[in-house]
């Protein structure tokens, strides 16, 4: 009979959880709000005067722990707006079939050419439509929103010699009471 | 696991377990059943030979190795900046201290400190991935033991569904929700988002409510009492001498945990509540990881009222894949995971001192795994899925 009782409250437990607001979104419908950090595609920028920012130095290629990014270095000529001698891309390729979204590629750019994007990739039918080439990427980061971290902001935040005051986790956080200390007690205390 | 801390538990020596079915009775109409590799309570793929004499279990002989992906002779292969995204992929369920442990590892061969501010970090960090892959091991438990309303699959959704804040807190740091990337050689990679500490106490309180309320779903609930109490009952000396670790053997009444008795990060200013107890059952297994969630908790809050300053890595930048190069030596290091002791051997000195010559890792799961062909004879074949259960396999890192 206890047993009865016992398993009945468990239904209460589950028929009050029933009647709660579900945490989950109808997906087409509703798109939850990524963070600013989301990273689930790339895509390679301009600087603001309209020219590429990749110098073909390829370290991403160096660095990809899936070795998928390809960089195949162009002819070095005078850059047009700063009139200095400079590299650039005759071809990019990145192999999305094998990305582990590790964010190194990022890192290690100089130039914060390469960058990483919070709207995924399309699903597609064949393995050669996952093969970012250079015309798409470049397309990205007008198509998509960016992530937050280039190779810039993630080298000032891993500074040795950073500020102190950057970024700190308290900026908005309310004053905290004193948290309630629960005592772990003996896992078999309720046992008969 | 330290030689001093593990000679004074005195572990008795190895038992010839003999077991073999020639003393069986011959009468016996005894069935061969292949328990996996892709059954739902095995937690991945893991394949146990049972031998069944009607419903009872005579012999289980473990099959692991069916997730292997060479992940060890990989790391041979990589170098030393491009290695933490690999083993966030072995236990799959806690990354974060899988990165932490091998890039503590590598900190020891460079023989480097870590900030701060990276140490009270990764302290946040490896609670919070205790906290996710516990809520996970309770509902996935549950649910291997049964029942449908009041218990049993809903329960597994509501772990699901507290982990999901726990994985949206990592996404608002690192970006990523499951394979993070965070850690590095020296310090971590993404620093703490402005508003993070309001989002994690909000977790942890929701958190906190849910456990309460599972209590009257699990340990005051007849049938789950029924299921688990007595079932797979593993002895302080066979948990001793088959290495198994954590929550399991603190079950067992080992009073062992390296946060308190090791301490690494922040851990030797806080005051951990190392729980343990003495069934080494089923029952007391889930007991212990719900009690360690708690535990998890209050550490978390502790951690909240400081937050130290500083830089958050003693290392400049990587920039390129040779930017750590670690000479030739040893070292073992091992922290606490929420399967038990998870460490990293590093034997340094390969491909020019950019790569380990050989990396082992010692996963607590096998050990874990390790007691299966002993706590399943004797029992009926529904308790093995609620054994397997409590022991929380992880088998991406017991095949790595």
């Amino acid at each position: 009979m206890g047993h009865y009782f016992q398993a009945m409250k468990s239904v209460g437990t589950t028929l009050k959880n029933a009647l709660r607001k579900p945490t989950t979104s109808l997906y087409p419908e509703v798109i939850r709000p990524r963070g600013e950090r989301y990273r689930v595609a790339f895509a390679l920028t301009h600087d603001e005067h309209g020219e590429e920012n990749c110098i073909a130095c390829k370290l991403c290629s160096l660095i990809c722990p899936s070795e998928i990014i390809t960089v195949t270095p162009g002819e070095k000529r005078d850059s047009p707006v700063t009139g200095k001698k400079r590299g650039y891309l005759e071809d990019f390729t990145l192999d999305m079939n094998a990305c582990i979204y590790c964010e190194l590629c990022v890192q290690v750019c100089p130039t914060d050419a390469i960058v990483m994007t919070r709207q995924p990739e399309k699903p597609a039918f064949a393995r050669e439509d996952l093969v970012m080439t250079m015309d798409k990427l470049y397309a990205n980061e007008k198509s998509k929103p960016l992530s937050w971290s280039n190779g810039t902001r993630l080298c000032d935040v891993q500074d040795p010699a950073r500020p102190v005051t950057t970024l700190q986790a308290k900026a908005e956080a309310s004053v905290p009471e004193p948290a309630p200390t629960a005592q772990p007690a003996p896992p078999t205390a309720e046992v008969p | 696991m330290t030689h001093a801390v593990f000679d004074a538990l005195n572990p008795p020596p190895v038992a010839d377990v003999h077991l073999d079915l020639e003393s069986y009775d011959a009468d016996a109409d005894l069935m061969v059943l292949n328990l996996g590799p892709q059954h739902p309570s095995t937690h991945g793929v893991f394949r146990v030979k049972l031998v069944l004499d009607g419903e009872v279990i005579v012999k289980a002989v473990p099959y692991p190795g069916y997730l292997h992906r060479g992940v060890e002779k990989l790391l041979e292969k990589l170098t030393y900046a491009q290695q933490t995204p690999i083993v966030d992929k072995n236990d799959y369920l806690s990354p974060m201290i899988n990165e932490q442990v091998l890039n503590m590892a590598f900190e020891a061969g460079l023989g480097i400190e870590v900030p701060r501010r990276a140490r009270w970090l990764r302290t946040i960090l490896a609670e919070l991935q205790r906290l996710a892959s516990h809520l996970v091991a309770i509902g996935t438990f549950v649910m291997d033991v049964g029942g449908s309303i009041g218990g049993g699959a809903s329960m597994f959704m509501y772990t699901f569904r507290d982990r999901e804040l726990i994985l949206d807190l990592f996404e608002d740091l690192t970006g990523g929700r499951f394979h993070y990337n965070t850690h590095q050689v020296g310090g971590n990679r993404h620093d703490v988002p402005v508003g993070w500490d309001v989002s994690i106490r909000a977790a942890c309180d929701q958190i906190e409510r849910s456990l309460d309320e599972w209590d009257v779903m699990t340990v005051k609930n007849g049938v789950f009492r029924d299921r688990t109490i007595g079932v797979g009952v593993l002895s302080r000396d066979l948990a001793l001498q088959l290495g198994a670790s954590g929550p399991i053997m603190r079950a067992s009444g080992i009073d062992l945990d390296l946060r308190r008795d090791a301490p690494y990060h922040l851990y030797d200013e806080l005051d951990v509540q190392v729980a343990t107890g003495t069934g080494g059952d089923c029952f007391t297994r889930y007991r212990l990881r719900a009690v360690e969630c708690r535990e998890s908790i209050r550490l978390i809050r502790i951690l909240l009222e400081d937050v130290p300053e500083g830089p958050l890595c003693s290392l400049k930048p990587s920039k390129g894949p040779t930017a750590v190069k670690i000479k030739d030596g040893q070292w073992y290091v091992a922290v606490e995971g929420p399967r038990g002791e998870i460490g990293t051997y590093l034997i340094a000195g390969g491909n020019k001192g950019m790569s380990p010559y050989r990396l082992k890792i010692r996963p607590p799961s096998l050990h874990a795994l390790a007691t299966v062909p002993y706590l399943l004879p004797g029992h009926t074949l529904s308790d093995a899925v609620a054994i397997l259960g409590s022991l929380d396999p992880i088998m991406g890192e017991v095949d790595r």
